[in-house]
């Protein structure tokens, strides 16, 4: 392996595992104040995508209830990329509504709100089939405007091909990354939402409105989801509503891998899970699945902590 | 010699219980993929066996009695499928299934249409030994042995300077496996130089590493065997760093579903089809119009493929009434589903696809292919594929 194609998987791993990263965020702020898995999450992320390609294309195509509609306007990407993520964003507080809120009320066991979310998921997935059909759909090759599609470099007789939609995701990525760090470390709701996380019934002594606070996680759970699914759906198109599956299961295997709750976990998880696929050889590109699972087992047995994770203290 | 009475009249009405005619409308099971990520062939399936049902209707059905589909979703794996086949058989009462998506379905579900004496008709599944599950189990989905040839000729009457050949295949899909094979052979009886063979996935969307491997070999031709998503988002991704040779694509490549994938940079993908709604045979004259008015858009493989299931089966509905003098719906189901299988194979068929022909195996031989080129639209969403000369 040569340095050319070293730097070109590099690239290709960082511009992924960014991906990775923000979609196993969401994961991590829901577990760190509930403690309980959101599997409506690659829900979620199927759902911005589509938000967003509504919203910058407005077509829909042959199948569905919507075939052959379309939306009176268009946006452009990145207003559509906004307003798709905060659409993916209430969807999120909806799932809060549907799963979890319910349960909670009712002083049912945590674990339970683990199956409504799952169920949650599957009406979202089949409704969205039912809206929009199974077919496939993609942002159109203009979409970022006069930027060349690829950039092609030549380095001592070998290649390096960089996609443009390749360091979109990795700039919006980081972009995104520092603003969640920023909020969560400088702001006074961050702070709050930090307090509520550790111990619920301390920070709702302290006047803390919880209930308010796990739906505002959902919200940027959502969000942030929502912005995995159109960064996703850009570079790949959006291969029908049940492309968030395989995501969701990875997003798992990234928080698992960085340490359950922790933020900065989930960030290495995603991208050593990123490079990890990315320095895969071709030859091998249908175990690419099974990537993320092996390395999460190997880190694990190490640390079963994960990588940045905790380990709980047991009290008796 | 009461209980003996007893016993007689119970065994008689137990006899009545199951003989059951099969009754008005005629009950045909379509059991395919219509969630998961299948759905987006059995969504094309049910279309296409919509329009059948519609067709044959309007025409008076079989002889007059009309038939109804019966949809049982199979999901995309083989206990979805084992279920939709034994509520069809069942529940339903269903003369005939058609189904399942994938072969790999087929061969969990179909033993068990075989064992209860249903016929199956395998409207896509291409693997080796579908048909040989058991003689109710007949197909109508062509392997792909004549037609890459065919394609690879039609590309060098394009260019006839290529030379260096580039190869891809999806690895993990038996389909994919098998024709690349014949893609191969081809290339080689050609005297092409086949430069490289690339491996990858059908749930692969990255190929950066394949693309910059395949420029840096410097090759005139690319022969790809993919499915619509993940081939289209090859095609895209050598158009975008610059390939500009040209690109030859397998079966997996002859849906409209590669239209949204790689938009305009499709346009001049050379495909190898099974079908072509541009075909010109009398069956697919009829055909097209009609799936045209009701969804919009041309028929895809899938679709004309599940079409020319439900007319096989009606066909041959049809022949056992001639050939038995009694109306179907009057029959006992039992007796109907055996004399239904062997009227399906060793039968000769008028369909979309063209002529085709069932042996006693119900193995298919289909006589004509085509070969097309792929041009997109100005809005760089909608396309077609234009058929090239002989």
């Amino acid at each position: 392996m040569n340095i050319v194609s070293i730097l070109q998987n590099i690239l290709n791993g960082l511009s992924i595992g960014s991906v990775y990263a923000i979609f196993a965020l969401g994961y991590t702020l829901v577990f760190s104040i509930l403690g309980i898995i959101n599997f409506a999450h690659g829900a979620v992320f199927t759902l911005g995508a589509y938000c967003t390609y509504a919203l910058a294309v407005g077509d829909f195509g042959l199948n569905g209830l919507l075939a052959g509609t379309s939306l009176p306007f268009s946006l452009p990407f990145p207003l559509a990329l906004l307003g798709g993520s905060v659409m993916a964003g209430f969807v999120g507080v909806l799932v809060e509504r549907l799963a979890f809120r319910p349960l909670r009320a009712k002083g049912a066991d945590p674990l339970l709100a683990l199956v409504s979310s799952l169920g949650v998921a599957l009406i979202l997935v089949n409704c969205l089939q039912f809206l929009v059909g199974a077919e496939i759909y993609s942002f159109p090759s203009g979409i970022f405007g006069s930027l060349p599609m690829a950039m092609i470099f030549k380095m001592d007789g070998k290649i390096l091909a960089v996609r443009t939609v390749q360091l979109i995701i990795l700039c919006v990525s980081l972009v995104m990354l520092l603003a969640l760090a920023w909020f969560m470390n400088r702001t006074r709701m961050g702070k709050a939402l930090q307090a509520t996380a550790e111990n619920p019934e301390t920070a709702s002594l302290l006047g803390i409105n919880v209930d308010r606070y796990i739906l505002s996680t959902f919200f940027i759970s959502g969000a942030l989801g929502g912005l995995a699914g159109t960064l996703i759906g850009a570079s790949f198109g959006l291969a029908g509503p049940y492309f968030g599956v395989s995501y969701g299961l990875k997003g798992l295997a990234v928080i698992v891998l960085g340490g359950l709750g922790s933020i900065p976990g989930a960030v290495l998880g995603g991208l050593v899970i990123g490079l990890g696929e990315a320095f895969l050889p071709p030859d091998y590109s249908s175990m690419k699945e099974a990537v993320a699972f092996v390395m999460l087992f190997v880190i694990l047995l190490a640390r079963p902590q994960g990588l940045l994770g905790q380990q709980t203290i047991q009290k008796v | 010699m009461r209980i003996f009475v007893v016993l007689a009249a119970s065994l008689f009405f137990a006899q009545t219980a199951f003989a059951e005619p099969v009754g008005s409308p005629i009950p045909v099971g379509i059991a395919v993929g219509q969630t998961t990520n299948v759905a987006l062939f059995g969504e094309e399936q049910v279309n296409g066996a919509k329009v059948a049902e519609k067709m044959i209707n309007e025409k008076g059905g079989v002889n007059g009695t009309p038939i109804k589909l019966v949809f049982q979703d199979t999901g995309g794996d083989e206990a979805g499928a084992i279920n939709a086949f034994q509520n069809l058989i069942s529940r339903d009462k269903v003369v005939a299934i058609i189904g399942p998506t994938l072969s790999q379905q087929a061969f969990a579900a179909n033993p068990i249409a075989n064992q209860a004496k249903v016929p199956v008709v395998g409207p896509s599944n291409t693997a080796k030994g579908v048909a040989q599950i058991g003689e109710y189990v007949s197909r109508i989905s062509a392997p792909m042995t004549l037609v890459a040839p065919n394609a690879l000729k039609r590309a060098l009457a394009i260019n006839p300077n290529v030379k260096n050949v580039a190869v891809v295949y999806a690895q993990d899909d038996a389909f994919n496996v098998s024709e690349t094979g014949i893609f191969q052979e081809a290339i080689k009886d050609q005297g092409l130089n086949i430069a490289m063979v690339q491996k990858t996935s059908v749930k692969d969307t990255d190929f950066t590493t394949q693309v910059t491997a395949i420029l840096g070999a410097n090759v005139d031709m690319v022969v790809m065997s993919c499915l619509a998503a993940d081939g289209g988002n090859m095609v895209k991704q050598l158009r975008q760093f610059g390939y500009e040779g040209l690109i030859v694509g397998g079966n997996g490549f002859n849906s409209p579903n590669m239209y949204p994938v790689c938009g305009k940079e499709c346009t001049g993908v050379i495909v190898a089809q099974a079908y072509s709604p541009k075909a010109d045979n009398a069956e697919n004259n009829a055909f097209v119009p009609v799936f045209k008015e009701m969804f919009k858009k041309d028929p895809a493989q899938f679709s004309a493929q599940a079409y020319t299931s439900v007319k096989v089966v009606v066909d041959a509905l049809s022949e056992v009434e001639k050939n038995s003098g009694k109306k179907v719906a009057e029959m006992d189901t039992a007796e109907l589903r055996t004399a239904l299988n062997a009227a399906i194979i060793s039968s000769t068929y008028e369909t979309p696809l063209g002529e085709i022909v069932l042996d006693a195996d119900g193995e298919i031989t289909q006589k004509t292919f085509y070969v097309s080129q792929i041009k997109i639209a100005d809005d760089g969403k909608t396309g077609a594929m234009e058929l090239l000369p002989e």
